[in-house]
Order: structure tokens, then sequence, then C-alpha cells
């Protein structure tokens, strides 16, 4: 191993050091301070990705160390702390359990983006999907198969573009002929990232899944459009975000459970992504999904501060008085979902419009623009739903100082981006392909 | 106008947010009486002495997405931030017994930034970020603070304003992309086809039409007025429609010449048919509030006949009928509290009001000042508006005339409730606060009557070059 392979691999490498050990500690009994330790290595890795910055890949190209995976990485560590600091406590599993799955699990999220080779990208989805398995709640077994159904996609994937190609990097899709393996290969391979999106859309790691499978997606997707067998994604692509927009926005109006109407606020911006790599604008796409992981962590926090399994908007009543800043976190997060300034949601929706009025996508943008008017109807009933009475005889959740800090800084982060876009805009201008 | 003053007037409210978090009752509406007057004077001052000049600068936000960040103010710009400034700091005056203030009036604060935000922003993409950011502390304000009909009220307006908003965005980034600047002043220069004009004018003026509103758009307002905390429906009847045709004196007349003096007519015969409408449904009304949201949808179409008109003159009476509609009717909604907080409705019935003479003649002053009263700014705008609009189309004219008439019989009609009755009102007559306010906003209103040219002639500081090809 040479210097630039362990640079290459330095941020998986202090996720997975760091999984062993609360994996260890996991025998001991349940440490208070260990979810914190988790959050920190998170936090280190995306420092090291940041410190490092982009550079010349590691493994004879096979682990890419490009704007792009600096990006997403950063995205899938800050996504993973938060998840960590979330955990409800010990009623779901030891806490020293959970946080060592998750780290594992984010250990493959990096994997996953900065993987340049199928074989890399295989192993970093499995590591990514196996460790969530056993994070389910109660009665929800069919998680495992459809997580186990997507590793086999991707696995069936890869051994089909190897025979296509005979090669394994991402190189070689440029290089690709006209063969149908190639093409079901590649089907396959889209197919199995794309169901990592809805594996788990309303638990609180989904947003390290989806910053992983985003970022595998957009760098997949661009290496196959090269070469003589080059692949147009632009119409599935902007049909795909059409259909996300419109489903998320017609579903959210009359939903009642908080996590679903989570996993549709995930979907709408999903819908914005997928508007922006169609008019191959990398940088609003970032952009976009880093406003959504935003949101979502403050979302989760929120769902996280109610203690409750499946929370209804009924469950909400009366948060407004005995959580003000849960309902600041909410409510900021929902304005960012919708895109209202001054939050970083507004820069979002303009960043990722324009690029879709130069990319001739005028249809998605007044679809766009007008599901932010339904969705703002849908998620202004959850913030409203805050400021109802609460029911007489209702018993006060406990404290929530850790899900109130995690929804009020998000949010902070949220507005700050809003009022000055400049540094994130910079940085989502490195992803490109 | 300058950095100083533009910054003034966006500080001003940030400042008086950040007072609200101290725990001193009081004191809220206090500091958001006094910024709404500050904002005035300071810009009145700037204004009048021609201070700074028509000054355009920048600030840095969002450069990576083409937004310039260009800020600037002219006569539109000044003359409406008095007027807003004015009925800022009535409302908040009238503001008196709400419960939670400091909640309140952080969360008003935050509206008036944003409301001074349109009026100086010249690059659209700023615009649109401040037209958009007024949407969430007013529909709070209207849900945590309203009456019984809040929560249908707040959603219909917000989910009229988002539909229109997502036109408005559309065309913003359809001109901007085309044009690659979202600067107005630079987009004033770009010569676009005729076609084009007309598609981006209309989804600008979609927006523009939501708020003013304009008929057939202005089934948000009455329901909304009818409920809202008298603070906040000082802000829909007075402030929104004067943003509303500031874009439309401001943005749409000078990006697409060609497109509004084609359309012209057809917008000014929609606002003088919806002037009239709005003015016989005004008749039916038998809850006072709605009585204000109707009679500010007919006054407001006669404004925006003159704004459509895009003449001189059209958009001289444009403005100063904003303003003087603005203040007038402000008086109207505080007076119209009064009354309903001695008599427990804001239905209209006979009730008497001999023992309160000052309330009774005040009341009577401000609903003829709303319908254009000789002497008052009112009737110098109808006349200005009238002129532009028999120069342009005779008919719509002679439409917009007959307006003045039905205005005068829901007038009337509002008046009734001040006739004698044998059930005598109970209560103190017009305390000395309201006193003070109603008077200080009808005398300006008279003093508009007297000199229009105080503010007609900063209409004419910034007059469009299009303008003077349809003289």
């Amino acid at each position: 191993m040479t210097g630039a392979d362990v640079t290459a691999v330095a941020p998986a490498l202090i996720l997975a050091v760091s999984a062993i050990v609360a994996g260890l500690l996991s025998q001991r009994p349940t440490l208070p301070g260990l979810r914190w330790l988790g959050a920190l290595s998170c936090a280190g890795s995306a420092a090291t990705t940041m410190a490092f910055g982009a550079g010349a890949p590691g493994f004879a190209g096979s682990v890419a160390r490009d704007g792009t995976g600096v990006f997403f990485i950063v995205l899938a560590a800050i996504g993973a702390g938060a998840a960590i600091v979330l955990d409800p406590g010990p009623r779901h599993g030891r806490r020293a359990e959970v946080t060592s799955l998750l780290l594992l699990s984010a250990c493959g999220a990096v994997v996953t983006v900065s993987a340049a080779d199928l074989v890399m990208l295989l192993a970093g989805v499995a590591l990514l999907t196996i460790p969530l398995y056993p994070l389910r709640r109660d009665g929800d077994a069919g998680r495992a198969v459809r997580g186990a159904s997507s590793v086999a996609a991707v696995a069936y994937g890869v051994a089909l573009l190897y025979a296509a190609t005979g090669e394994t990097g991402y190189g070689a899709f440029g290089r690709a002929t006209h063969n149908p393996l190639y093409l079901s290969g590649l089907a396959l391979v889209a197919g199995g990232l794309l169901f990592l999106l809805v594996l788990a859309p309303t638990e609180r790691w989904s947003v390290v899944v989806t910053a992983a499978a985003v970022g595998a997606l957009l760098r997949v997707g661009a290496a196959t459009h090269s070469g003589d067998m080059s692949v147009n994604w632009e119409v599935t692509l902007a049909v795909l975000g059409g259909l996300a927009i419109s489903i998320a926005t017609v579903a959210a109006l009359t939903e009642q459970r908080l996590r679903r109407l989570a996993g549709y606020a995930t979907l709408l911006q999903l819908g914005s992504v997928a508007t922006a790599a169609a008019a191959f604008a990398p940088p609003a796409a970032a952009f976009a999904l880093s406003v959504s992981t935003a949101s979502a962590i403050a979302l989760f926090a929120a769902i996280a501060a109610l203690r409750v399994d499946e929370p209804l908007l009924l469950d909400l009543a009366g948060l407004a008085r005995r959580r003000p800043a849960v309902v600041i976190g909410l409510a900021v997060a929902l304005a960012a979902v919708v895109g209202l300034p001054p939050t970083a949601g507004f820069i979002g929706k303009i960043y990722v419009f324009e690029a879709a009025v130069r990319g001739q996508l005028l249809w998605l943008v007044i679809l766009g623009a007008l599901a932010a008017a339904g969705s703002f109807v849908a998620y202004a009933r959850v913030v409203l739903a805050c400021f109802a009475a609460p029911p007489i005889g209702a018993i006060a959740a406990p404290r929530a100082r850790v899900p109130s800090f995690v929804a009020l800084l998000a949010a902070l982060a949220i507005v700050a981006v809003g009022l000055l876009p400049g540094p994130l805009l910079e940085a989502a201008s490195a992803v490109r392909f | 106008m300058d950095r100083a003053v533009i910054a003034a007037v966006l500080w001003i409210p940030l400042i008086v947010l950040a007072a609200c978090a101290l725990p001193i009752a009081g004191l809220a509406r206090v500091l958001a009486v006094l910024s709404g007057l500050a904002t005035a004077v300071i810009v009145a001052t700037a204004a009048w002495t021609g201070y700074g000049g028509d000054w355009t600068g920048t600030v840095s936000w969002a450069g990576p997405l083409g937004a310039t960040g260009a800020i600037g103010g002219s006569g539109w710009t000044a003359a409406l931030l008095m007027a807003s400034g004015v009925a800022f700091a009535a409302g908040a005056a009238a503001g008196g017994d709400l419960p939670r203030p400091r909640a309140f009036f952080a969360l008003w604060s935050v509206v008036q930034v944003a409301i001074g935000g349109v009026l100086v922003a010249r690059d659209l993409i700023l615009f649109v970020a401040f037209w958009q950011g007024l949407i969430v502390p007013l529909a709070l304000l209207m849900w945590l603070w309203g009456g019984a009909d809040r929560r249908r009220a707040t959603i219909r307006l917000v989910a009229h304003w988002m539909v229109a908003d997502a036109l408005l965005l559309t065309g913003v980034l359809a001109l901007g992309v085309g044009a690659h600047t979202f600067a107005v002043a630079d987009l004033a220069s770009y010569r676009l086809g005729a076609g084009s004009q007309v598609v981006l004018a209309l989804l600008f003026l979609a927006a523009f039409a939501m708020r003013l509103p304009l008929f057939p758009f202005h089934t948000w307002s009455p329901r909304a007025t009818a409920t809202a905390p008298i603070p906040v429906a000082i802000v829909l009847v007075c402030v929104i429609p004067a943003i509303a045709i500031f874009g439309i004196a401001t943005v749409c007349v000078p990006l697409f010449p060609k497109a509004m003096l084609d359309l012209g007519p057809y917008l000014m015969g929609l606002a003088a048919v919806g002037a009239l409408y709005a003015a016989i449904l005004a008749l039916r009304q038998r809850d006072l509030r709605a009585l204000v949201a109707y009679a500010g949808v007919s006054q407001m179409g006669l404004v925006a006949i003159g704004a459509f008109g895009a003449t001189p003159n059209g958009l001289q009476g444009a403005l100063l009928g904003t303003v003087s509609h603005a203040l007038a009717v402000a008086a109207v909604v505080v007076l119209v509290a009064a009354l309903a907080s001695r008599t427990g409705s804001f239905g209209i019935s006979t009730h008497g009001l001999a023992s309160q003479p000052v309330l009774a003649a005040l009341f009577v002053v401000a609903l003829l000042a709303t319908v254009g009263l000789p002497a008052t700014g009112g009737a110098a705008a109808l006349i200005l508006v009238l002129t532009s609009a028999f120069a342009r189309a005779p008919g719509i004219g002679l439409l917009a005339s007959l307006v003045a008439i039905v205005s005068a019989a829901y007038a009337a009609r509002a008046m009734r409730s001040l006739l004698p009755s044998p059930t005598e009102v109970r209560g103190h007559d017009l305390g000395w606060g309201e006193r003070a306010i109603v008077v200080s906003l009808l005398a300006i209103v008279v003093g508009l009557g007297l000199a229009p040219r105080v503010v007609t002639g900063l209409a004419d500081r910034d007059l469009p070059a299009s303008t003077e090809r349809s003289r």
C-alpha cells in the first residue's frame, strides 16, 4: 500500500476502526458517552476527507479521490453522525451495538461513493446495507429481504458488466461495445442502487443510504455517458424526477404518519436532484442533496424527540409549548423542503431550476414550482399541528435535550446557508464529471 | 437613497426582532411602532432632500446562482417605503391587547423586513426571495392569532399565493437564464421578442395580480381580512397591494414595455370590471372587515387601471392612489376594530354612537377618504387614473367612473352602522392613542389631496422610457 492508497481510504478506515472498537465495547454494560465518540469519529472522517481534499486515486484507480467523492463522503459522514446521536435509547437494542453497526454502514457509504471500480462498488453496497438489517424496528422483517435484493441486483449487474467488458473499472464503460449483456448489467446495477433509495426512507439512517446511493448513481451514470455505447439518461431521469415530485407531493397531502412524511420530503428533494442530474448540472444536484440531508436530519431529530414508535401528527400537539427548539427545527427544515426563503432550500430550488431552464426542461420547473405550493400545504399541517392544544390528560414526553440540540443545529445550518450560500455553492461546484 | 438609508430600512426591524427576545412586557409593541415610524421618517428625509439620489448598489449574496444582488431605491421605492412604514406603525399601535406580544411582534418584524426587501431589491432573484419570504411569517401570524375561521383562511391564502409565485419564479428564471442576468437595470435594456414578452409578462402578472388582488384572483382576500388579527388585516389591505402595484410599475412596465402596451387595454378592462364587481359585492357584505376587503379590491382595481395604462399620468395616479389608499384604509381598519370592541361584533347594524362623537366623526371621514372624497389623496389619484384611462380607452374610463358611484353607496351603507338607534353603544369614546393614529393617518391623506405633487413628483423621477411612446 502506498501513501496515496492510505490517503484514499483514510475516511473509510477511521470509520471501520471505530466501528470495531465500538463493537468490542458492546460486551460491556451500556456506555452513555459512546454515541458521542461515534459521532466524533464521523466528524473526524469528514474532517480528514476535507483536509486531504481531491487528489490522485488510490489502489490503481479503483478508489477515486475527487471533488465529488469529498462532497458525498462529508454528507454521508454528517448523516451517520446524526443518526448515531439520535439513537432512541436502550429500548431498541444496546447502544454500543447500534453505534457500531451504524459506523460500519457509514464506512460502506464512504466506499460506495468513492468506488471507481465495480468490485469496490459491490463491497461498498454490501457493507452499507448488511449492518442495517438488525436495526429494524419490531415487525418489519421485510426490510432484510429488500436490502438483500438490492445487494443481489448490484452483484448480478457487476457480474454481467464484467462479462460484457472484461474489466471492472468504471473506465471500461466508455470502451463498451453494443452488447445486451452490458445494457442488462447496467440496468441491474442502476436498479440496485435506486432500490437503496427506497430501502428505509422512514428511518433516521436513510440520510446515509441516500447520500451513498445518489453519489454512486451520479458516478456510474457519468461513466456510461461516454464512448461508443453512450447511454442517455436525461429522459429517464427527467421522467423519474417528475414522478418523484408528483408522487411525493400528492401523497404527503393526506399522510398522518410523521415518518412517512419525512420519507416523502426526501423523495420530493430527490426529485430535484434527478431534475438537476437530467439537466447535466451535478453541482446543483449535490447542493440539493445537501439541503435534503440537513432537512432530513432535523426531521428525524424531531421524530426522535417525540419518543413514540410510529408518531402521528396528533402526537405533535403541544410541542410548541414544551419543546420550542424542536418546533423551530421542524419548521425550518420543512421550509427548506418546500424551498422557501431564507432557507438553503430556496437557494437549492433556484439553482436546480436555473439548470433545468438551461437544459430545456421548463416543464419540470413548472411542475416543481407547483409542487412547492402543494407541499407547502402538506407540510404546513405538520408545523401547525405543533401549536394545537395537547389532549387533556396527556403525559408530557421525557426531556429530549439531544434531539432538540440536533434539530436546532440543523436548522441553524439551513438558515446560515440560505443567508450566506457562497461557501457551500463553491464546494458543490467541485462536484463534476 | 443610498446604502445607509437602505441598510436602515432593513436593519431597524431586525433590531426590533432581536429586542423581542428580551423579556420586557410592552417593549416589543413600542419598538414595532417606532420602527415603522423611523423607517418612514428616514426615507422621507432622504427622498425629499435628494440625499443619495437614485442610488443603486449591490450586496454579495448567491453570486454563483447569477444573482447580482442589486439593491437601490427610486421614487416609487421611497413613496411606498414611507407608506408601508406608516401602515406598519399604525398596525403595531392598533395591536394593543394581543396575547403573546413578543412572539407576535417578532414575526411582525420579519414581515416588515421582507416588505422593505421587496421594495429595495433591484435583482429579480433577490426580489423573489423577499417576495416569498413574506409568506411564512404572515401565515403564522394569521394562524396563531387569527379569528374563528383562521385555518381555512390561512390555507386558502397560502395556496393561492404559492401557485401564483410558482408562475413568477418560472418567469424570472426563464427571463434571467435567457438574458444571462437577473438585474432589473440590465434586463430593461435586454430586448425580447413581442411573443416572449407577452408570455413572460403574463407569468409575472399572475403573481402581482394575485396579491393586488385583481379580480378574479381576489377570493383569498375577504376571508383572510375578516379573520386576521387587526394589525395583520392592515398589512393585508394596505401593504400587500402596495408591493403588488410596485411589481407591476417597476418590474413589468420597464421589462416588458411592448407586452404591457399590447396587453394594456385588456388588463385595464379586467381591472375596471373587477373594480365595479368588487364594489357591488362590498354593498352586500354584513361583516365590516369583509366590506373593507372588497372595498380594497375595488379601489386597488382602479389604481391598477392607472398602472396598466403605463402612461405618465396613470403611473402617477397609481402611486398616489396606492399611498393614499393604504393610509386611509389603515385608519378605517383601526376604527372598525374600535367600533367592534364597543359593540362586540363586526356586523353592520345600527349601533347609535351618540355618546361617542369622535369615533363617529372620524369613521365618516375615513370612509369617505377611502372612496376618494375630494381634497383627499384618493380624489387626486382618481382624476389622474381616469385621465389616463380616457386617453387610452374611453369605454374603460366610463366603467371606472361608475365605480366611484357604487363606492359612495357602500360607504354610505357602512355609515349606516352609526345611525341613531334605541340601543345606544356603551363604552368610552375613542381613546387618545387611537385618536392619534387615526387623525395622523387622515391628516396625511388630506395633505396628499392638497399637495399631490409631493408623491407624484416621486413617480416622475423614474419614468421608464417606454411610457414616452404611449403619450
